[in-house]
């Protein structure tokens, strides 16, 4: 069985994100990107899939701009086999991403597709519900364990107050939460092999497929910031405080 | 114990709330992060001005009463320690920012602020206070200067001494000196500011530092390399360092990391096991990861090294991090015996291997963890007590071997105290470092500063007769 799974390239977790004066988008300049946190998971199950026999082949997939590249390589220092990258300069968003998937999904005839639960950047949780509706292939979501049959899947579903068990056919798109495993780091060693593990490179148009945005952004704006603390002397200025200033008391 | 006449003036002098004398804040007033010795001052002191401070070092002049510098009490070697009935002033709240210039890239604090704090406030405003250690959240910029401290980042930054650019402070004689202002050029004769870093508590107290501040690291990529012997180490360190410019060189043995990973929950960096690991991190950009590649090719065809792993983001450059910085505190658990030696870089190999022969020759049933900032020269030389072996008896073990590890460090023309100081711990082995004239002369300028000694006498060297 092949596996597919995806890298988006992101803005690094831990990165201090600051928005452009215009107040168009993020500023993107000299900002450290990484591997959606993720798609990280992702790509670790399929490749603990692959070393328990479970699949032969890891395919992982980039939809955006040339630098993506970079995303992939971790992904095959980390254990895939080969990478495709579905290079476009457009504004992405799920719905362009998903039908970009379903293309390649196509082409490769994958058993199973991972992707993460959502992207950190715009965290939509969206491409791989849109991806199974495109495919009409059986999705399960936020998953915490796969349990791979040979032509069914048990998933451990996280949701609200609880873990849901189901049974999805194959081939089925299963998304990434975060308790489904702790992803290795990338071994030097590794890295090295990773270089001479192919990247195919196509277009939108490659793949017939048009990934154009369909919402439109007016504007990004930063949270508010939030107030210093402060200290107080005493306990009595405390629920003074709480009381009248914060009124989170009565 | 304190005099009521003397008490009431320290009251006077601060403000009755601002004198303790429970026992509990004593406890912890009165000793720092060694545990040789109990605690015992007669009471604690919080002043909030300079010239509080300088009342109450004349105070304690004119009833010749000793005193004991306080910071962060992260220390060492027993620097902050008052166990005989010494008065401690704690500077916890002369910690506030005094002045920030822009333009200069200057701070000036209160010496009680929080190294942590300071870092932080840089990073606010875009720039960077570069020295950093695992004790950074409770450590006081007066204690980094007093201890001349210097940490994870020595290699691109320096020690302590490098980003002081002026301090203002009160000698045991009772004067206020502000020394330096901030200047970058100054020569007008004896630079007093050098002398008071890292003079531990013995000459004066530091109440206010100007720092340099710089500009901000771009992210960092970190490796951690599996290695097979000591001198690999070396070599690996001499390939990457000619080549890159690094921000740290750390290494750390099998027995640290297994212990880390034990003890705080992390996770191995890879499944092979290697008696010691390095940590080399450099500032993130394409064609240096990929040089840092090609190096870690040319040392594994060597045979230096075993297997590695390279940070692919923040997160995994922060978790890669952990692995070393949280050895100390967990250490903490078997009370182990540290020393905290150096040699220049260029005899690490050799005095590595003879160094690695007197310790397994001499404690062949104690467990040894090597770790330390090895690409400054710095060693961190655990001996970890065994359970059943009482604790004096274990020092006075040790101590034994560190008088052959003085000798050795003499032949190598190497430090008894890389960063952590003298204070009480390292006072016998000071003669493997430091000649008999230099150490007469750091005692008489301790009597010019200090002419009645009542500055943390008895640390360094002993107390003046
Ligand atoms: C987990 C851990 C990791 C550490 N890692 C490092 C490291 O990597 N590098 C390193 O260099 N050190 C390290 N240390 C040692 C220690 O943190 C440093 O020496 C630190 O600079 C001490 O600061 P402090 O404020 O805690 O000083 P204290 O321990 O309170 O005092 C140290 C000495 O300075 C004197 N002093 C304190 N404040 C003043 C003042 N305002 N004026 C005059 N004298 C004063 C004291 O009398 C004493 O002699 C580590 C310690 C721990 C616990
Ligand atoms: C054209 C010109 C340009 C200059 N530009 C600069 C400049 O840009 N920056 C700058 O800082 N200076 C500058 N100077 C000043 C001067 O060159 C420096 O101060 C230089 O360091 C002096 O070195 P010297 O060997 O000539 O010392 P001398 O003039 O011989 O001595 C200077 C002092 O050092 C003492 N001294 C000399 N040798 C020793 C020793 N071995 N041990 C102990 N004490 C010793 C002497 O007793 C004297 O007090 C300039 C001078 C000239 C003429």
């Amino acid at each position: 069985m092949k596996i597919l799974v995806t890298a988006k390239r992101v803005v690094d977790y831990n990165v201090n994100i600051r928005v452009l004066a215009d107040q168009s988008g993020v500023d993107l300049n000299n900002v450290k990107m990484s591997v959606n946190p993720f798609d990280e998971i992702a790509i670790e199950e399929a490749v603990r899939l692959k070393e328990a026999g479970k699949a032969e082949e890891v395919i992982v997939v980039s939809v955006g701009v040339s630098q993506c590249q970079e995303q992939l390589r971790t992904a095959l220092a980390l254990g895939a086999d080969r990478g495709i990258l579905v290079e476009t300069d457009e504004a992405l968003q799920p719905l362009g991403i998903a039908k970009a998937l379903k293309a390649v999904i196509d082409k490769e005839a994958p058993g199973l597709i991972i992707t993460g639960k959502q992207a950190i950047d715009g965290d939509n949780s969206q491409t791989g519900q849109m991806l199974a509706a495109l495919a009409g292939l059986a999705q399960a979501t936020f998953a915490s364990e796969i349990d791979l049959g040979e032509d069914s899947a048990t998933v451990t579903r996280e949701i609200d107050g609880g873990l849901e068990t189901i049974t999805v056919k194959l081939p089925a798109i299963v998304t990434t939460d975060l308790r489904l495993n702790e992803p290795r780091y990338a071994s030097l060693p590794n890295i090295m092999k990773a270089k001479k593990k192919p990247i195919d490179i196509f277009t939108p148009a490659d793949l017939g497929v048009d990934v154009s945005p369909r919402v439109k952004t007016l504007k990004v704006e930063p949270p508010a910031e939030r107030a210093a603390g402060i200290k107080v002397e005493s306990v009595e200025v405390l629920v003074d405080k709480l009381r009248n200033e914060a009124k989170v008391i009565s | 114990m304190l005099p009521d006449q003397v008490l009431s003036q320290l009251k006077a002098i601060v403000g009755p709330q601002h004198v303790l004398l429970e026992s509990e804040d004593l406890q912890r007033f009165g000793v720092d992060r060694t545990t040789l010795w109990q605690a015992n001052p007669c009471a604690v002191v919080l002043p909030s001005a300079v010239t509080m401070v300088q009342k109450i070092i004349r105070l304690a002049n004119d009833c010749n009463l000793a005193v004991v510098p306080s910071g962060g009490r992260t220390g060492l070697s027993g620097g902050a320690v008052a166990s005989d009935g010494e008065l401690i002033i704690a500077l916890d709240r002369i910690n506030t920012v005094i002045d920030f210039n822009a333009i200069d890239r200057a701070v000036t604090v209160g010496a009680g602020m929080i190294t942590a704090d300071l870092q932080a406030f840089a990073a606010k405003h875009d720039l960077l206070y570069p020295v950093d250690f695992a004790a950074a959240g409770s450590s006081q910029i007066g204690g980094n200067i007093a201890t001349n401290a210097g940490g994870i980042n020595v290699i691109r930054y320096g020690m302590t001494r490098d980003w002081v650019i002026g301090l203002k402070v009160v000698t045991g004689a009772g004067d206020i000196l502000d020394l330096n202002q901030g200047l970058l050029k100054n020569n007008t004769g004896y630079d007093f500011r050098h002398l008071f870093i890292g003079s531990e508590g013995t000459l004066g107290l530091i109440c206010e530092a100007t720092l340099q501040l710089t500009r901000p690291q771009a992210d960092t990529t970190v490796m951690v390399l599996g290695i097979e012997t000591f001198a690999a180490i070396v070599e690996v360190l001499e390939v990457f360092k000619t080549k890159i410019e690094l921000t740290a060189f750390e290494f750390f043995s099998q027995a640290a990391l297994d212990k880390v990973i034990k003890r705080q929950g992390h996770s191995a960096p890879f499944a092979t096991q290697a008696p010691f690991y390095a940590l080399i991190e450099f500032e993130t950009r394409t064609q240096v990861t990929s040089v840092a590649l090609a190096l870690f090719e040319q040392c594994a065809a060597q045979g230096w090294v075993l297997d590695g792993v390279v940070s692919q983001s923040l997160a995994q450059t922060r978790a890669l991090w952990r692995l070393r910085e949280d050895i100390s505190e967990t250490l903490w658990h078997w009370q182990p015996y540290k020393n905290d030696i150096s040699v220049r870089v260029s005899k690490m190999s050799d005095f590595l291997a003879e160094v690695d022969q007197l310790v397994a020759a001499r404690y062949p049933d104690f467990e040894i963890v090597w770790y330390g900032h090895i690409g400054d020269g710095n060693l961190h030389l655990n001996i970890l007590k065994p359970e059943d072996l009482p604790q004096t008896e274990f020092f006075e073990r040790c101590g034994i071997v560190s008088l052959e590890i003085g000798e050795l460090l003499a032949r190598y023309g190497g430090s008894i105290s890389a960063e952590h100081g003298v204070g009480l711990l390292k006072k016998s082995l000071l003669p493997y470092s430091r000649s008999p004239v230099e150490i007469a002369l750091m005692r008489s300028i301790k009597k010019t500063f200090d002419p009645k000694s009542i500055l943390n006498p008895g640390k360094v060297f002993d107390a003046l007769v």
